[in-house]
């Protein structure tokens, strides 16, 4: 027996060094000077700082660009849920298989087709001009996203709220917006945060539509870092600190929400 | 496809048993009486998806068919010629090429690794959950972290990539900068990324089999690997065709770590469809064509996960 339990854990580090190496590469390199990022990989020794940081909000305006994540990733969330929870419910109710197929569709189209008719549109009303409308388009754009995501995770949450719950509220003559806002709501309210997280990460990282369509006030995180590479930036520090500060939502989740998380992404594919 | 989806919201094993279970259920004429009235409920949804999905694809077919120019004005109807275009173009049959390339060398790797992975993470042992979180975090960090992360790796002089090479005394590689070598170096990327994301999966699927089959086949005297093969593998299938439909979808569109760490060069090497598509139309400003290209690699999105399903729906009859 203890010999399988070594076998398992000299597995654990294979693939601990393959899969989460790079993100432990990531997150020493952020906190490295450029001289030592460039120097030898081996040297374990260099003296760790915090400038990588500091410079990226000195020189940019780096509070800025998270806020845009925030705005743009936390409003097409919010909107996710409020159309997407009681779709959900009906989709339950009322077993609707092929419902839940319409948005799958959204989620197999190549974002690129989204983005050329949004772009066109964007250029028509103006948005390229106007910060609080290329806020709007942005979240509309993520919706894209956040919605078909939001549906697919609440689905089982509402599956797994038994019936009789609602039909003794029935003797009450409660309607069926009161048994879903009352009832229903309520008891899904785990699966509410899941889709909360889980989707706020998802628009948080996407990366397509605000390529397309940020203008220069309204650029989240993901497009300035990668305007970094384009302007020819040899400041890796600079860059993985960027790289880091990108991926703290998800690591964090990972960190306190494991459990969701696991369940939110295996959800669909195992009973 | 609808026996994916049907498969997703049932995901807790409802009543609601879906196509493929055979026979409808004797009682599904009686309305479930906590079903009524929660109709237009449904509704903003389902209108904010069409106008969501609906109108951008059919903008984008029209755009496809008449002839917009990068100045806005559109003369209107002009047929097949932006399909005509690109079927005489090489550099869409490259692109085919190179999406077909990176979809069978991905999934091909994904899967196999995702089924080790996949079992080495479904083994009950201290530090389970510790080692799973780990192998999480790949999946969901933000592609562009992912792409400078492994910018810096492959960096032909200073990468640490070339840096471990040189201490076992491999001669560095350029690994982004040789068109022969670059899409192997971006399967790479893909394949760092998601095969946690495949095992995940498979590791869950793993550990709700049912455990007679297993104790069946030890009785029989049948190796562990005898097994796997026989036993474990058939019982898989469904979760393993799940894990590897939702790659095949993503990795047909495969557009965010290339965009980030090639731009589909060097030489159009790493140029997949959806990158093309994009460069055509934000890059060449070429609106029509680029709306050809994202309707072709639509149906290509389209067909292979259909081919798929229908696969998987003849296989499992």
């Amino acid at each position: 027996m203890t010999k399988r339990l070594g076998g398992v854990y000299a597995a654990y580090l294979v693939f601990a060094v393959i899969f989460f190496g790079p993100v432990l590469f990531m997150l020493w390199s952020s906190l490295r000077n450029n001289v030592d990022i460039t120097g030898s990989l081996f040297n374990i020794a260099s003296p760790l700082t915090l400038e990588n940081f500091t410079n990226l909000f000195e020189r940019f305006e780096f509070g800025r660009y998270i806020a845009n994540s925030f705005i743009v990733a936390g409003g097409s969330t919010i909107l996710g849920l409020v159309l997407g929870a009681p779709a959900a419910y009906v989709i339950v109710r009322r077993k609707l298989a092929a419902l839940g197929f319409v948005t799958l569709l959204a989620r197999m189209a190549p974002g690129v087709l989204f983005v050329l008719p949004l772009f066109v549109l964007s250029i028509r009303i103006g948005g390229p001009d106007s910060v609080a409308l290329n806020y709007a388009l942005l979240i509309v754009a993520h919706l894209i996203i956040t919605l078909p995501l939001c549906i697919w995770l609440l689905v089982p949450f509402f599956e797994e709220i038994p019936i009789s719950i609602e039909e003794s509220t029935l003797i009450d003559g409660a309607n069926a917006w009161q048994r879903f806002r009352r009832i229903a709501l309520p008891l899904a309210l785990p699966g509410l945060s899941v889709a909360l997280t889980l989707s706020f990460i998802f628009s948080w990282n996407y990366f397509l539509f605000a390529l397309a369509l940020a203008n220069e006030r309204t650029l989240p995180l993901t497009v300035i870092a990668f305007n970094f590479i384009g302007q020819g930036s040899n400041d890796f520090g600079g860059l993985m600190a960027a790289s880091t500060l990108i991926s703290a939502p998800a690591l964090l989740l990972t960190i306190f929400a494991q459990r969701w998380l696991v369940r939110g992404i295996t959800g669909g594919a195992v009973k | 496809m609808s026996d994916l989806m049907t498969k997703s919201p049932a995901a807790s094993g409802s009543a609601n048993a879906g196509p493929g279970a055979g026979a409808p259920p004797p009682r599904r004429r009686r309305v479930d009486p906590t079903a009524r009235g929660v109709w237009p409920f449904a509704l903003p949804a389902v209108l904010v998806t069409a106008v969501l999905v609906l109108v951008p694809v059919a903008y984008t077919i029209w755009l496809s068919v008449s002839d917009r120019q990068s100045d806005g004005t559109n003369s209107g109807f002009l047929g097949f010629a932006n399909y005509a275009e690109m079927f005489g173009n090489p550099q869409f049959w490259n692109s085919l090429k190179v999406t077909l390339f990176l979809f069978v060398v991905c999934l091909l790797v994904e899967t196999v690794l995702g089924l080790a992975l996949g079992y080495v993470m479904s083994l009950d042992v201290p530090g389970r959950r510790i080692f799973q979180g780990m192998m999480l975090v790949p999946a969901i960090t933000a592609s562009v972290a992912v792409g400078l992360v492994w910018l810096l790796i492959m960096d032909p002089s200073l990468g640490a990539a070339n840096q471990i090479l040189a201490k076992v005394g491999i001669d560095p590689v350029v690994w982004l900068g040789d068109p022969d070598i670059a899409p192997w170096s971006i399967a790479l990327v893909d394949i760092w990324q998601w095969t946690p994301f495949m095992a995940l999966i498979i590791s869950a699927g793993i550990r709700s089999l049912p455990e007679e089959p297993f104790e069946a086949a030890a009785l029989d005297g049948a190796s562990g690997w005898r097994t796997a093969w026989n036993v474990g593998l058939p019982l898989l299938r469904p979760v393993l065709t799940v894990a590897m439909l939702l790659r095949t979808v993503d990795l047909v569109r495969f557009f965010d770590t290339i965009y980030i760490m090639t731009q589909g060069g060097p030489v159009n090497s790493t140029n997949t469809l959806n990158v093309y598509g994009y460069n055509a139309g934000f890059v060449d400003h070429e609106p029509s064509y680029a709306a050809a290209l994202q309707v072709a690699l639509l149906v290509l999105v389209i067909m292979i996960a259909g081919g798929f399903t229908w696969f998987r729906q003849r296989a499992s009859r």
